[in-house]
């Protein structure tokens, strides 16, 4: 049984289909990258994953639990899926360990020291624990990230979402971003990851998942992917890009 | 609880033109009050942007000063306290007087306030044109300033008209006193402040549909 | 009577106007926050209801709704203390203002946060509690002093239904000495000085809670 196990699933917004029959399975300490065109809808499958959107119909089974059923403890399986977004979404008015901490505190109920422990074996992890007592405002784009992913980490998650989580760095500091998800990466945590980022995407997958007007259109390694692909859409994708 | 509403309407009928025109001393004097406070923060917000450093301290000084303290107080110190320097004014042009400093303050804030949303560089363009101070002033930074400041200008307008309720406590009959004299004369105090509320907020909602039509007609695309 | 005696004796209300402007600011806040929860964890109904209350509440004169809770109450049975009506008029008519200030600075709070703790598992209300509220309190400041003061303003109509605060002491005064002008010079600087008080004390608390960052325009 895969960690993660999606059929059929659909999401429309009013007449207008975009999720059409996503398929597909995530094994624990696997890695998948979805690419697709823009608009095509990755950021909605993710998002309906978690339940930040309901979805119209199909199955998401997490660790064996039918998240969509009405009975899910949607909040509880939450806590299990760490979730980084393309803008960060550090809480301003809460210093960099706070940002950590909150969720440790208030939904793990962990003492507050406890909680600090763990925050800063993350926040180091990621190379930022020195920037402990910063608030977002004063951090780059390339250390937001890093404290988001952080936060990410500390609620021990079975699976960590990545929504675009470099495309809005400069190349820099998507670098060393992509360099720390590669080492989560080298350390079998189970990821799912959307991105443009050939570069990211290369060092990261173990296969890519291509989403094309809401269907899976083709699932395979990335180096069968990225270049001379017999599907044509998926050739000339890969061929701008390169 | 209740009250006896069919008695007062009783009262209130007797008493409606009397009524009728405190009505309208209200409505004259928010008016008043209103135009006064729009042209006087106009002209004090004028004399902020001053060259003059102790012409700036001075204007700076007075609108925190009526910023600062409360309008009734001013309102007492020229009704009691002129007198006695041998100056009687009608409660009237104390009224109109008072509010006049007040607002006029209030409003010159707004307008502060709006003009440091002003992008600098469009002041700079005009004067690179060759315009005057006193034209960019009139063509350049009051219009917009006072479309940005408009829906702070436009609650100073409710502001004025709920506040005129209170120069009844200086004897001039408006509204709010021909109410209370009802009160006292009928012994319905809860239904004759309830429908005097009621009044007031008919007046206030007036003004928020007015305001809600200009609003409409006056808005430049793109600009907030 | 010396102007030096006239402040002295003036002084006597400071506390009772200090007392009014904090009772009823405090009113205030709690109005505003159980408004603006409500608004933001409640449902549709609730907010269309909350939105009629408000408007209601600033369409209203201050001095007409304390005179209704003060002298009208008592005639239909119920009869309500100076404070508490202070409180019921002036504290609700500047919470409501203050419920708006709230609601302003609550749209500001970044969807990207709110979206962030969604999918963190926070309940609406830890979100709610831990994320947009110290945050909207935050951004809110600067209204919340302008209410403050304002509440300051309007509490000399405390003098009407007894409460012997400044302007009180004045009316005391000015039937005994006839030095109207001086008095009401003096109750104008003791308001001044308790604005440009507040002011000071908001900058002070304002210094130690700043975020680097946050809410700088
Ligand atoms: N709440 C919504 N209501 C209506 N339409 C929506 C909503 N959210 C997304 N869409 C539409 O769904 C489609 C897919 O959006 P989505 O954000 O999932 O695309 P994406 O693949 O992540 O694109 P990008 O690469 O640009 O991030 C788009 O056409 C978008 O306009
Ligand atoms: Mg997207």
């Amino acid at each position: 049984m895969a960690l993660l196990e999606v059929r059929n699933l659909v999401k429309t917004f009013g007449t207008k289909t975009v999720l059409d029959g996503v398929t597909f399975d995530l094994e624990e300490g696997q890695t998948k990258v979805i690419m697709g065109p823009s608009g095509c809808g990755k950021s909605t499958l993710l998002r309906c994953l978690n339940r930040l959107e309901e979805p119209t119909s199909g199955s998401v089974r997490f660790d064996g639990k039918e998240m969509t059923a009405p009975t899910a403890d949607v909040r509880a399986l939450r806590q299990l899926i760490g979730f980084v977004f393309q803008n960060f979404a550090l809480y301003r008015h809460l210093t960099v360990l706070d940002n950590v901490t909150l969720a440790l505190r208030q939904l793990k109920k962990m003492p507050a020291a406890l909680a600090e422990e763990r925050a800063l074996h993350e926040l180091a992890r990621m190379d930022m624990a020195e920037k402990r007592d910063a608030y977002p405002a004063s951090l780059s784009g390339g250390q937001s990230q890093r404290v988001a992913i952080a936060r990410a980490l500390a609620m021990e998650p079975r699976v960590l979402f990545f929504d675009e989580p470099t495309s809005a760095l400069d190349p820099v500091m998507a670098r060393e971003v992509v360099t720390l998800i590669n080492r989560l990466y080298l350390e079998n945590v189970t990821i799912l990851c959307v991105t443009h980022d050939l570069y990211l995407a290369q060092y990261i997958s173990d296969s890519i998942i291509f989403l094309d007007q809401g269907k899976v259109r083709a699932e395979d390694k990335a180096e069968n992917l990225l270049s001379g692909h017999a599907d044509p859409v998926i050739a000339s994708f890969f061929g701008r890009k390169s | 609880m209740g009250g006896n509403f069919p008695a007062l309407l009783v009262q209130l009928q007797a008493d409606l033109p009397s009524l009728i025109s405190a009505l309208g001393e209200t409505v004259l004097l928010s008016v008043i009050i209103t135009i006064n406070g729009l042209i006087g923060g106009l002209l004090v917000f004028y004399l902020t942007l001053s060259n003059s450093g102790v012409v700036r301290k001075i204007i700076n000084g007075y609108i925190s000063i009526f910023i600062g303290t409360p309008l009734i107080v001013f309102l007492f110190l020229l009704y009691y306290g002129l007198p006695t320097i041998g100056i009687r004014l009608s409660p009237f042009v104390i009224a109109v007087f008072g509010f006049f400093l007040n607002v006029s303050a209030y409003n010159a804030r707004f307008l502060v306030t709006a003009y440091k949303g002003l992008l600098p560089t469009e002041l700079e363009a005009a004067k690179a044109q060759g315009f005057s101070r006193g034209q960019i002033f009139r063509l350049v930074t009051a219009p917009q300033v006072l479309r940005l400041a408009a829906p702070a200008l436009a609650s100073q307008a409710i502001q004025n008209t709920k506040d005129s309720s209170i120069v009844f406590l200086i004897q001039y009959t408006e509204f709010f006193a021909g109410m209370q004299e009802i009160a006292m004369r009928s012994f319905l105090f809860f239904e004759t402040y309830f429908v005097t509320a009621l009044v007031y907020l008919l007046l206030v909602s007036v003004i928020v549909l007015a305001m809600r039509r200009l609003e409409r007609r006056f808005t430049i695309p793109g600009l907030s | 009577m010396s102007f030096a005696q006239i402040l002295q004796s003036l002084v006597a209300g400071l506390g009772y106007t200090v007392l009014v402007t904090l009772l009823c600011a405090a009113t205030a806040l709690v109005v505003a926050l159980a408004i603006i929860a409500a608004r933001r964890l409640g449902g549709k109904a609730a907010g269309n209801a909350l939105d009629a209350l408000v408007y209601v509440l600033r369409g209203i004169p201050v001095l007409v709704l304390l005179f209704m809770v003060f002298f009208g109450l008592p005639a239909l049975g119920l009869d309500i203390p100076p404070l508490a009506a202070m409180m019921l008029s002036l504290g609700a008519v500047s919470g409501a203002y203050l419920s708006e200030i709230f609601r302003g600075s609550l749209q500001a709070v970044s969807q990207a946060e709110i979206l962030a703790a969604q999918a963190s598992g926070f309940t609406p209300f830890q979100s709610f509690r831990l994320i947009e509220l110290p945050q909207m309190i935050r951004l809110s400041v600067p209204g919340m002093v302008n209410e403050l003061t304002s509440v300051m303003k309007y509490s000399p109509f405390a003098y009407t239904v007894g409460i012997p605060e400044i302007t009180k002491q004045a009316m005391a005064l000015t039937s005994t000495t006839m030095q109207s002008l001086q008095i009401y010079t003096a109750v104008g600087l003791l308001y001044f000085g308790l604005y440009r008080a507040i002011l000071l004390a908001v900058a002070y608390v304002e210094r130690h809670f700043a975020i680097p960052g946050f809410a700088e325009e």
